[in-house]
């Protein structure tokens, strides 16, 4: 009978310990090494630098979890913020700061953290709070990680300054300008980049119509352009922690939308969507002619297409001074290791690690500070026919103006992406599309 | 007759491990149906506890519950106010809602039936007596099964490229236009249904081909006495003794269509720019996880979940016709 007793007694503790090791996981360890967890997306953190902080601090173990962007700064952080329970830090791309900043509960206030002696070997003084850093950044940049109740909840990582890229050997065969500054000249405005784009594609020999070989990949593209050379998207900075919705009368709205169905009712883009197999294959290919291309694209470039290397050459952007991305480095309320955290953020986004960065994956730093610094005006880069990025990003990045973000921004944008695609695809007249975006916009906003 | 049978195995079945190592040796050998008996009642319920625990953590409470916020307007940030039928009202008048629900029963009747077609097909093939390593055949049919869909979708996503996929290639040959698999409603639903019929063609077979096997030789004996061809064979006796697989196929099917979810969110996660192949599912996902609107979601996925008992109920009702015609036969 005890012996029953026991089985039935061993039973229920197997049971409940299958039940536990599901739960807990593996069990906690003595607390010396530290685990910093991160969750972030493409190359906001670099391999490199990792193991640079690895040899400085070996107690600590950065352990890095990749998402794709909109799960990540969408469900992923929601659960996380709602659970209370996630990673140390988060990487929070621009297109999402709007939503986030509306909830800086979410995240630990970085005026109130100060830097421990960690990393003063390093060249991080301690006792500094993130007010202390905010000198060295871009102010634009900065603000898109201050929240709406003026906490600072991220530090800013790169920006993601616009520009053309272009094939010279494409340029040259359609017989226009090759030189970088004549081509930056052939386009002051929109206007005129379309006009080149329409006598680009006059040039076409039948194969390569044909072959659907056009100016620029996507000319969807130019609406994100235009919208962010702005100083208003979709909301107006009333005052109000959550803006006056403005999509519907903001002209620079209409502007952007009316070009972009220009550029694609004369056909100068290809219709291949980005980050898709037949880009990749395009840009082998000489498929389209121009990208526009924020720095952090640059790297993609290279490692889609190595055969075209010294084929390439950045041009500015029409309208001068464009960006697209660009990311903050935050820590949620719930990390466990905040202190260690914002240690680690201090020094990666220290503008000698963005340097580093900018010149191994073409990040370009929102370190403003670097942007006088002869290591960087003077970087060129071999793939891009030595063109000197670092000037070339650093000009247009200056001339960029704050924009309030504003809540919903990334779902309005996408909203307005689909509605582009549409006409793109022939499926319905600009008109009947602007009506759908609206229909669908309303459908977002409305709770 | 088959009751009897189970209860047979079980006396004869040696007695579990528990019950060997009690002192209790006597009530072991002269009462054993009792002994069995009662280590049902005393470890019955605590081996199956582990699933109903589960069950009532994963399955039972997620449902209550989202029951409950269909009933409010739900940010799991922002707070939550109480919404009333709300959610529902918006929901029948949601052009989306309809929009998906044409979508999915599109891609679901372009993926169920010529699948289904084709896997009888090759497990005809594969039950022919003439056919050369047929267990080699048949396990390879499970592997697209077990496929990520991730992957799939991204070489499907290739294989189907506007400009450089490489059935656009083939269909230029014969002088087609290239068709953009993305962006036409139907080419796009043709391009999902394609996924789902690679993946789950072979696991079908496989339920087709049991099938087959147990159709009696005779059968076919005296068919071919009667003098029925290959086909008169195939149409008048195996067609007819798959009825209740067939429903079984179709039904398993109904389900997973009205849950296809991966590809469409692999393709684009929107479903399109015209929403042309947003999902049930995805529409529902779009809405809590994009939207924030997670009391709205609740009520979508009540919604399906209505669809998904309608279909049960019509599914039962076909069933039991044909099993009762079966039984005269």
């Amino acid at each position: 009978m005890r012996k029953k007793t026991i089985f039935r007694g061993s039973i229920a503790v197997s049971t409940a310990a299958i039940l536990a090791a599901g739960v807990l996981g593996t069990p906690a360890r003595a607390a010396d090494p530290v685990t910093i967890t991160i969750w972030t997306f493409g190359d906001v953190i670099q391999r490199q630098l990792v193991q640079e902080y690895k040899n400085l601090h070996p107690e600590i173990t950065l352990q890095i979890k990749k998402s794709d962007l909109d799960p990540l700064n969408g469900t992923n952080m929601v659960t996380a913020c709602t659970s209370k329970t996630g990673p140390d830090v988060v990487a929070v791309e621009v297109q999402y700061s709007g939503y986030w900043r509306s909830y800086p509960k979410c995240f630990t206030d970085l005026r109130k953290m100060k830097t421990s002696e960690a990393n003063v070997v390093a060249g991080i003084p301690a006792g500094k709070t993130a007010l202390d850093f905010k000198k060295n950044y871009l102010p634009w940049r900065w603000e898109q990680g201050v929240g709406y109740d003026d906490s600072v909840i991220g530090f800013p990582t790169d920006v993601g300054g616009l520009e053309v890229a272009y094939r010279v050997d494409l340029f040259k065969k359609a017989g226009l300008p090759t030189d970088r500054d004549k081509v930056g000249k052939l386009w002051p405005t929109w206007e005129k980049f379309i006009a080149t784009g329409v006598k680009y594609n006059a040039k076409r020999s039948a194969a390569d119509k044909k072959a659907g070989k056009g100016f620029i990949d996507n000319a969807g593209t130019i609406y994100a352009a235009i919208m962010n050379q702005g100083t208003e998207k979709y909301y107006k900075n009333d005052g109000t922690d959550a803006g006056k919705l403005i999509y519907d009368t903001n002209p620079q709205v209409k502007k952007a939308w009316d070009t972009t169905i220009k550029a694609t009712e004369l056909g100068i883009g290809t219709r291949i969507g980005q980050y898709t197999s037949d880009w990749n294959i395009g840009m082998n290919k000489g498929t389209f002619a121009t990208i526009l291309a924020p720095a952090w694209m640059m790297d993609y470039i290279k490692q889609q297409a190595p055969d075209t290397s010294g084929k390439w050459d950045i041009a500015a952007l029409p309208g001068g001074g464009g960006n697209q991305g660009g990311t903050q480095l935050t820590v949620p309320s719930y990390a466990k290791n905040p202190q260690e955290a914002y240690d680690f953020i201090t020094w990666y986004l220290a503008p000698e690690q963005q340097l580093k960065v900018f010149k191994t994956y073409g990040l370009f730093p929102a370190a403003s500070v670097l942007y006088n610094d002869a290591a960087l005006l003077d970087y060129k880069d071999p793939f891009f026919n030595n063109a000197p990025v670092g000037k070339i990003y650093s000009e247009g990045v200056s001339k960029v103006k704050p924009i309030f973000e504003g809540k919903l921004q990334r779902a309005i944008d996408q909203a307005i992406g689909a509605g582009l695609g549409r006409v793109a695809a022939k499926k319905m007249t600009p008109a009947k599309s602007w009506a759908q975006v609206l229909v669908d916009i309303k459908k977002v906003i409305s709770n | 007759m088959s009751h009897s049978k189970e209860r047979e195995g079980r006396r004869k079945a040696p007695l579990s491990p528990w019950k060997s190592t009690t002192p209790k040796k006597a009530t072991k050998t002269n009462k054993p149906i009792e002994g069995v008996a009662s280590l049902d009642h005393r470890f019955g319920i605590p081996f199956i506890a582990p699933f109903f625990l589960i069950f009532l953590i994963f399955g039972l409470a997620p449902v209550i519950y989202s029951i409950y916020i269909s009933f409010y307007k739900w940010d799991p940030l922002g707070g939550s106010t109480f919404n009333g039928v709300q959610n529902f009202v918006t929901l029948w008048g949601d052009s989306d809602f309809w929009l998906a629900m044409r979508n999915t029963f599109s891609i679901w009747a372009l993926s169920t039936f010529p699948q289904m077609a084709m896997a009888i097909g090759l497990a005809v093939i594969l039950r022919s007596k003439r056919l050369r390593g047929a267990s080699f055949w048949r396990t390879i049919f499970l592997v697209p099964n077990i496929t990520s869909v991730i992957a799939i979708t991204i070489v499907f996503g290739q294989l189907f490229g506007r400009d450089f996929g490489i059935i656009n290639g083939i269909l230029g040959l014969f002088g087609v236009d290239n068709i953009d698999f993305i962006e036409g409603v139907i080419p796009s639903h043709i391009q999902i249904a394609v996924m789902i019929t690679w993946r789950w063609i072979g696991y079908n077979t496989l339920i087709f081909l049991a099938a087959m096997l147990a159709i009696p030789d005779e059968l076919y004996e005296s068919a071919s006495v009667d003098g029925a061809t290959k086909w008169q064979q195939f149409i008048y006796v195996t067609l007819p003794q798959l009825k209740n697989t067939i429903t079984f196929v179709l039904v398993v099917g109904t389900i997973g269509g009205l849950q296809v979810f991966a590809e469409p969110q692999q393709l684009a996660a929107d479903g399109g720019s015209s929403k042309q192949f947003l999902t049930l599912t995805l529409f529902l996902y779009n809405q809590a996880f994009v939207n924030n609107k997670y009391g709205y979601a609740a009520a979508i996925g009540i919604a399906i979940t209505v669809i998904v008992l309608i279909i049960s109920v019509i599914n039962f009702l076909i069933t039991r016709r044909i099993s009762n015609d079966g039984g005269g036969r």
